[in-house]
């Protein structure tokens, strides 16, 4: 296959092009990743570039792909026709099939001035990726005796194994920056002192809240924050057999599940509101009832007294009042509904606040929170900046990627003494789809990965897998590729002859009141069927697919060796070969060159002709069928090859050398493929015979 | 609307046969609409017929491409005069208008039609064209609901219907309505049946000469020499 185009040149092509708009997804990722242009990748069984462009956008992309809570799944507006992308899981089929591990970023040291980073969380460590890839000599404090902040003592295993930790320890200790574990920063002055320029400091917030009740402080109870850091750093707490969380939070479900797992029989989530308002992550909380945990709603423990080794917990029913500012119902305690429950252990999980030593003499503000400049991300002290939970409160990892991604850019700034740039985003997409969009699409089920069934989860290996390579391309393939759709490039070459708007299978184009013809790039979904029925050729996609300029450079390498019959093939490259339908073409008799195509659609007339005055024995065009995530793209091509079929015949070149082949159910394109070869040979062999006759 | 055909290949490969170096030119207007003779059309065709000399052995031809915004302007036409310089024959893709509007241009320059132009029409839906207007110079559409006799009864008659009606279909095709009752159904409809019985003398074509011009007093400068 001739067709392995420099990814380099790639990247050029679509920047050069790229009059896109930034899609849903992209703008609710707190690090703007490239979602779509990575999940069109996967689409394609591009799995390496893929892995580049996630890379590009996230420091440590095998982090996000276990634990990222993916607000861009939220965003995805497929949610609006059956269910999101499942981005998330994609990435980390990505991280895994693309050899992320393997990848080693290659730094060199340009600056002199030493930047000191304080704690070893997302955001310290992202920070120190992005300063130590600028060039600057970059330290690391870390408390504990491992790196990776609340990932480590806050993360449980299962979620997060803890050797993606060490991989990216590694890779940053190999990009040389210095890692210094077990150490306590308890003065920023003497950092200073050592001759660090700027201090990025970054503690988080480990900090658990008191519920400021009677008896908390007896024996049994247990904080989450420090319970789930006992637990991650080694240690086995025996917490009995019944045992009580207090929370509705990802710290509270992460704290219960643990406890399952170190043996506890009977867990009980004990929440003062309800399902609704429970803030945990809902696959989670899913997870933690099919493990067997009860979760008690509309419940307030108020006293805790000690008997016999027990603890009794006094709870209070609560009762569901009105919206407070932020959304959330507010919960008010019905009196006299006091009863008593018995646990073994009681675990509150109800907020954590940032702890900082009182040394570094830093500014806080609510919650104990550090304050800082919103642009320059300063404290009120020069060359301390902060950031990720010790400023925000607890949030979440991708949050706190993007405070060390934009901490990196200030300390640069502030070193290099420049003022700091605001970066220039490109135009988002903010609207919903249109109902009329969306009766049009064809809706697709969900593809989840597998994951451990309850009853084999019961120890610290992670629960959730990684897709296998099919079902991970049919559910890229899902995505409607928002905000890259088609444009008509010069409304005054545009004869507006409504072709657009009569070919689009989503009925997107329309007549403005004005009578000109527009292409909403909100509701656009970049199937390409205008751009290549425009009679006028001025219909671009916002980003074009970056194959279908390649077919001239193949055709002319074609023409070079076609003394021996050759056949091109134009292929899905989405589905026909991304799936691997197409997998046994490789064994095929005839000489095949192949064309990857993003949907057969896409294929030019012109470029069918092209290939046949190349001088190439066959052409065929293989699709998806009836596997296309899209609609109505065989017939289009069906109608085009017609036409080229009509045109061969008049150039006098037997139109069987042109084929069709649509993957379906009794359809398999190997064996079509095959036939096509024979059909083919015969001809070839039968005008031979004849020439020979003749003379 | 202008609505043309393609000339079929071997015709179109017939007639370029004596020029070497051929300038295909698509009209930006009719043509593309109808998806005869825009910008793809134009690539299209020069393709088909590189790929017909390959095949037929005749390999001598060399093809160029563009596209005006309007073939029937000589403004626009002028355009061309540079890409013409180096050029043996014009293949224009406009409609008839457009290759007489080329070849007043340049003189020296054969220019062949690559369509057949067919009728004024309208769209049906995607890829269907209707005639609906024959540029007969009298217009009485007001009288007949808005139905143009002319085109669409087979007969063009104007005192109708005749006596080939069955059932509101055409004696001559039983698929098609029959243009009378459907004009007699709509007038009907907007209350103005008593305009049916309008009779129209036979229609006198002497003023009628060829070819047809008409001067627009309100832009038409005076005093200026049109031949």
């Amino acid at each position: 296959m001739s067709t392995s185009l420099n990814a380099e040149s790639l990247v050029q092509v679509h920047q050069s092009s790229d009059r896109s708009f930034m899609p849903p997804c992209q703008v609710a990722c707190p690090l703007h990743m490239e979602i779509r242009e990575y999940v069109d990748l996967v689409a394609q069984g591009r799995i390496m570039e893929a892995l580049k462009v996630i890379r590009n956008g996230n420091p440590f992309p095998a982090i996000c792909a276990n634990v990222c809570t993916h607000p861009c799944e939220e965003a995805c507006r497929r949610g609006q026709v059956d269910s999101p992308i499942a981005i998330r899981a994609l990435k980390k089929f990505a991280v895994e099939y693309g050899g992320d591990r393997m990848i080693q970023t290659e730094t060199c040291t340009k600056y002199s001035e030493k930047v000191a980073i304080v704690g070893s969380g997302p955001a310290g460590l992202a920070c120190a990726y992005y300063l130590r890839k600028t060039g600057y000599p970059v330290t690391v404090f870390e408390l504990h005796t491992e790196i990776g902040g609340m990932l480590r003592v806050g993360i449980p295993r299962y979620r997060l194994p803890q050797y993606v930790l060490d991989i990216e320890g590694e890779r940053l200790t190999r990009m040389g920056v210095e890692i210094r574990t077990n150490v306590r920063v308890v003065s920023l002055d003497l950092l200073f002192e050592l001759g660090y320029k700027a201090i990025f400091v970054t503690v988080g917030a480990h900090q658990s809240l008191k519920m400021e009740i009677e008896g908390e402080e007896s024996p049994g109870v247990i904080d989450g924050a420090t319970f789930l850091r006992e637990v991650n750093l080694g240690f086995r707490p025996y917490l009995g057999k019944k045992v009580g969380v207090v929370g509705g939070g990802n710290v509270a479900v992460d704290a219960a599940r643990t406890a399952v797992r170190l043996g506890s029989e009977k867990v009980n989530i004990l929440y003062r509101r309800s399902r609704n308002e429970m803030p945990a992550d809902s696959v989670e909380i899913d997870m933690a009832l099919e493990e067997g945990i009860n979760i008690n709603f509309l419940v307030q423990p108020v006293k805790i007294t000690r008997q016999n080794g027990k603890l009794i917990v006094t709870c209070i029913k609560m009762e569901l009042g009105e919206a407070d500012s932020s959304g959330r119902r507010q919960a008010s305690p019905i009196k006299g509904s006091e009863f008593d429950e018995e646990y073994d252990s009681l675990i509150t999980a109800i907020g954590q606040i940032p702890s900082l030593p009182s040394d570094f003499k830093i500014g806080t503000g609510r919650g104990s929170t550090i304050q800082v400049d919103p642009v320059t991300l300063t404290t009120n002290r020069p060359g301390v900046f902060a950031g990720g939970d010790a400023v925000t409160g607890p949030a979440t990892v991708t949050e706190a990627l993007s405070a060390g991604r934009l901490a990196a850019k200030r300390i640069v700034d502030f070193l290099q003494h420049k003022y700091p740039e605001r970066e220039k985003d490109k135009e988002a997409i903010t609207t919903p789809l249109l109902e009329e969009t969306i009766v049009n699409i064809k809706k697709l089920a969900r593809i989840d990965p597998p994951v451990l069934p309850a009853k084999d989860r019961m120890d610290f290996i992670q629960e959730e897998l990684v897709y296998d390579w099919k079902s991970a391309i049919n559910e890229a393939r899902r995505c409607l590729r928002c905000g890259m759709g088609a444009e008509i490039t010069s409304q005054d070459e545009c004869a507006s002859c409504l072709t657009c708007l009569r070919t689009c299978p989503y009925k997107i184009p329309q007549v403005n009141p004005e009578g000109i013809v527009e292409i909403p790039v909100d509701q656009c979904l970049a199937c390409g069927l205008c751009v290549t029925e425009c009679p006028a050729r001025i219909i671009s996609l916002r980003k074009p697919a970056d194959y279908l300029d390649n077919v001239e450079e193949v055709l002319k390498n074609t023409r070079v060796i076609n003394n021996n019959p050759l056949v091109i093939g134009f292929g899905c490259q989405y589905g026909i070969y991304g799936t691997g339908t197409l997998e046994k073409l490789w064994e095929s008799k005839g000489r095949i060159q192949i064309i990857p195509v993003l949907c057969v659609a896409k294929i030019e007339t012109e470029d069918i002709l092209r290939s046949f005055i190349a001088g190439v024995a066959g052409v065929f065009i293989a699709g998806c069928g009836e596997y296309c995530a899209r609609e109505k793209t065989a017939a289009i091509i069906l109608k085009r090859t017609e036409r080229v079929k009509n045109i061969l015949k008049q150039s006098g070149i037997n139109p069987v050398r042109l084929r069709t082949i649509f993957a379906g159910k009794d359809v398999d394109p190997a064996k079509e493929l095959d036939k096509f070869i024979d059909d083919i040979s015969r001809l070839l062999l039968t005008q031979a015979i004849s020439r020979e006759v003749k003379t | 609307m202008i609505v043309a055909q393609q000339k079929p290949l071997e015709e179109i490969n017939r007639m370029i046969d004596p020029y070497e170096k051929i300038l295909i030119v698509g009209c930006g207007t009719c043509m593309t609409v109808c998806d005869i003779g825009g910008e793809r059309e134009v690539a299209l065709l020069s393709q088909a017929l590189t790929l017909l000399q390959t095949t037929k052995g005749t390999k001598k031809h060399s093809f160029y491409i563009s596209t005006v915004k309007r073939q029937c302007d000589p403004e626009f036409v002028e355009l061309l005069k540079e890409k013409l310089s180096n050029t043996d024959a014009v293949l224009s893709l406009g409609c008839g208008i457009g290759v007489q509007a080329i070849a007043e241009k340049f003189s020296d320059l054969p220019v062949l039609p690559g369509v057949n132009t067919l009728f004024i029409g309208m769209t049906k839906e995607q890829g269907v064209w209707d005639e609906r207007c024959a540029a007969c110079g009298e217009c009485h559409l007001e009288n007949t609901g808005g139905i143009c006799p002319i085109t669409r009864c087979t007969k063009g008659i104007l005192n109708g219907p005749c006596a080939g009606t069955k059932n509101g279909k055409c004696e001559a095709n039983p698929n098609m309505d029959c243009a009378w009752i459907q004009i007699y159904n709509r007038l009907e409809r907007l209350q103005q049946l008593d305009k049916i019985r309008q009779y129209y003398e036979p229609r006198n074509y002497l003023p009628l000469q060829r070819p047809k011009r008409f001067i627009n007093n309100a832009l038409y400068s005076a005093g200026e020499t049109h031949g």
